[in-house]
């Protein structure tokens, strides 16, 4: 045993000698090139790019690059001698123990001024638990609540939590059919049991208990589920005038093909990820038109920035990928502040501060800024409704772009 | 009435489990192989009637034959060049190697076609039959229907066939098969490409209402199994009987319990089953 240790030792001492004789002979090398160029900033991307949630890691990550390239072309970050952003990505598959893994890796491997990702909140949540240990902030667009509610002090999500989303949900709903003069009485609510879902169905439910709404129809369903229609059959006999659900893309698909074949037209009011991507429409035709859906930002209130996303990707920028570009340019700006790309640097640019201008344009509010426990305090909700192949918003009003169509 | 409905959902959900389970119980059936990759058939027929209604707009249940072909094809050179090998090798060898194709088939797809979901639209899609106060999903009851018809097609060519009658000749004694001059490595090739050809075709006829992404195979490879050690494992006749039994646990459970409990159910029912009942409900008679 002690043989095999000091034979371990032997070898990494040679190792190290080797690698130091190298650094030597390469130093003049390395300093002539660092003379030309600073130090890249390391920041790691890590979203769902396999399974169920692979879609929306798609989109996150384009909005990611979009902006990196913006910066990158246009000479890197001044304030760090011009600075490159280096984008590390890892896949964190849709399973959180995974993301949780891959994290670790990452940072291990490789210094980290800061980690974007993960789109769905159970994945976010395994994530922070490493970067929280590392002392590496984690900038969010994820919604859960309990992503800023654990005291955390390296997390910032940059959009409201999901029981003001789920709130919102039913708020903005209520308030539309009343100006379209119909009154809701009894609701549905069903939602995938992750911590997104099961988050934004706490708000939802809060929303309903206080303006005197019945909800009917409670019911939470499997990630990656096959078959909705056991839901359908509840729903169509609950009584319900309207339905609240909350759900990735696949599920929301099957969720509205089988309320058309049961010939259910009441409303359905989407709550965000899997009805307001392009693929929604794709999916379902004339079948989207006019469903609404809860968001967080909307590509129509910032077209001059959001039209770069569909020039260089030919779809609309879907509000994860949006939202992602704006946790990078709260990076990027909280770096310049800060004049450092340490990790603990930038953490402390970032908590407490307001942030504006760039990207940031784009979220509801117009700055981001955020709280102590790394909450951005500015973010709205909104609700929008697909017209065609593009979704508009429709609510709340001082924003809206369109008036919304509600059919009970 | 919401009774009958679940229970007619079930049915139409379980014959479509049944086809797509078929293939695992032959495969098993005439070769002894435990074949872990089957549910990637199912992924490689979602695909392959995919790409037909994308580029040659082909709806997903005519493409269904050209699934079938193609998973036939690949599951052909799989037996002749993998399976083979291992035929009379330990257990272990032969589990290892088909879950080195399950890893390769998903890694591969994932490679070429990207992990993002891909849907099709079709017209009867949002589509229902009436039956008095009964709804019969239009998409459901053609994967129904085009399950129900490949499973009396492969009934009558194991029952009726020259193939066929071989075909349970050498699963019930290889060696003297042989000696009746039946080519048995021909007959073990036609097994595998048959049974993921059914699998594939299963995915065919579920694309309309299943989105197709590289790892849609690890939805049904649970319920795969269960099927087929429901019915008895090796057993055609009890992969359509786990199949259908599988599909109304699944429906009759959401009626009292939450839909996340479904699986809980189905599982506490296989366990009694094959507590009482362990070679499982019709015995494992090839």
């Amino acid at each position: 045993m002690s043989n095999n240790k000091s034979l371990g030792l032997a070898h990494l001492n040679r190792r190290a000698m080797l690698s130091g004789t190298a650094a030597a002979l390469a130093a003049p090398y390395i300093v002539a090139s660092a003379r030309a160029e600073a130090p890249p900033v390391n920041v790691g991307v890590i979203l769902p790019l396999s399974g169920p949630n692979a879609q929306f890691g798609i989109n996150s990550r384009n909005g990611i690059e979009l902006i990196a390239d913006e910066i990158n072309t246009a000479g890197g970050i001044a304030e760090l001698g011009g600075a490159k952003i280096n984008l590390v990505m890892a896949d964190a598959t849709s399973t959180p123990t995974t993301a949780g893994t891959v994290a670790q890796r990452l940072i291990t491997q490789q210094d980290m001024t800061a980690v974007l990702g993960a789109f769905a909140s159970s994945l976010t949540i395994a994530i922070s638990e490493v970067t929280e240990r590392r002392d590496i902030p984690l900038l969010t667009m994820s919604f859960a609540d309990q992503i800023t509610g654990r005291g955390f002090k390296n997390i910032f999500q940059v959009v409201a939590k999901a029981s003001v989303i789920g709130k919102a949900q039913f708020e903005y709903t209520a308030a539309i059919a009343q100006a379209a003069g119909a009154k809701i009485e009894k609701i549905a609510i069903m939602y995938e049991d992750t911590a997104y879902g099961t988050a934004q169905a706490n708000g939802l439910r809060a929303g309903a208990k206080a303006a005197n709404v019945e909800v009917v129809m409670d019911d939470a369903y499997p990630l990656g589920i096959t078959d909705t229609t056991p839901l359908i059959n509840k729903l169509r006999g609950s009584g319900a005038q309207a339905v609240f659900p909350v759900s990735y893309l696949n599920d929301s698909l099957l969720i509205i093909r089988t309320m058309r074949q049961q010939k259910l037209t009441i409303p359905a009011i989407g709550g965000a990820a899997g009805y307001v991507i392009p693929d929604f429409e794709k999916g379902l035709g004339e079948f989207a038109e006019n469903v609404l859906s809860i968001d967080t930002s909307n590509y129509d209130l910032a077209p001059e920035l959001t039209e770069r996303f569909r020039k260089r990707f030919g779809y609309f920028m879907v509000h994860e990928a949006l939202e992602h570009a704006v946790c990078l340019e709260v990076l990027v700006q909280a770096i310049k502040k800060a004049k450092s790309a340490k990790a603990e640097a930038v953490t402390a640019a970032l908590r407490g501060a307001k942030f504006t201008g760039g990207w940031i344009n784009g979220m509801t509010g117009g700055a981001v800024a955020f709280d102590q426990t790394g909450l951005n305090v500015l973010s709205v909700p909104l609700m929008v409704q697909w017209r065609g192949k593009d979704i508009v918003t429709v609510w709340p009003k001082d924003i809206a772009k369109s008036a919304p169509v509600w059919r009970s | 009435m919401s009774f009958l409905q679940a229970i007619l959902d079930g049915l139409l959900i379980g014959g479509v489990y049944a086809v797509i389970s078929i293939g695992l119980t032959l495969v098993y059936g005439v070769m002894g192989i435990v074949n872990f990759a089957q549910a990637e058939f199912l992924t490689i027929g979602m695909f392959v009637a995919w790409f037909a209604w994308a580029f040659l707009g082909l709806d997903p249940v005519l493409a269904a034959p050209l699934s079938f072909a193609v998973a036939f094809a690949i599951g052909w050179v799989v037996q002749g060049q993998l399976i083979a090998r291992v035929l009379s090798a330990p257990s272990v060898a032969q589990i290892f190697l088909t879950v080195g194709v399950l890893i390769v088939i998903e890694n591969g797809s994932l490679l070429l076609f990207g992990s993002q979901f891909r849907s099709v639209t079709t017209s009867y899609q949002t589509m229902s039959l009436s039956l008095g106060a009964l709804f019969v999903s239009v998409p459901y009851l053609i994967a129904f229907s085009m399950s129900l018809a490949c499973g009396i097609a492969l009934w009558w060519f194991m029952r009726a066939s020259w193939f066929g009658r071989a075909m349970r000749a050498t699963a019930q004694n290889p060696s003297a098969a042989r000696l009746m001059g039946i080519d048995t490595e021909l007959m073990y090739k036609i097994a595998f490409a048959l049974g993921v050809g059914l699998t594939a075709f299963g995915g065919a006829v579920i694309l309309p209402y299943v989105t197709v992404f590289p790892g849609v195979g690890g939805q049904f490879v649970v319920l795969m199994f269960t099927v087929v050690v429901l019915g008895g494992l090796g057993s055609v006749a009890g992969a359509v009987v786990g199949g259908l039994a599988v599909g109304v646990i699944q429906a009759l459970s959401s009626l009292f319990f939450p839909i996340q409990l479904q699986n809980l159910v189905l599982f506490i029912v296989f366990i009694l089953v094959l507590a009482v009942r362990p070679q499982g409900l019709i015995g494992a008679s090839r």
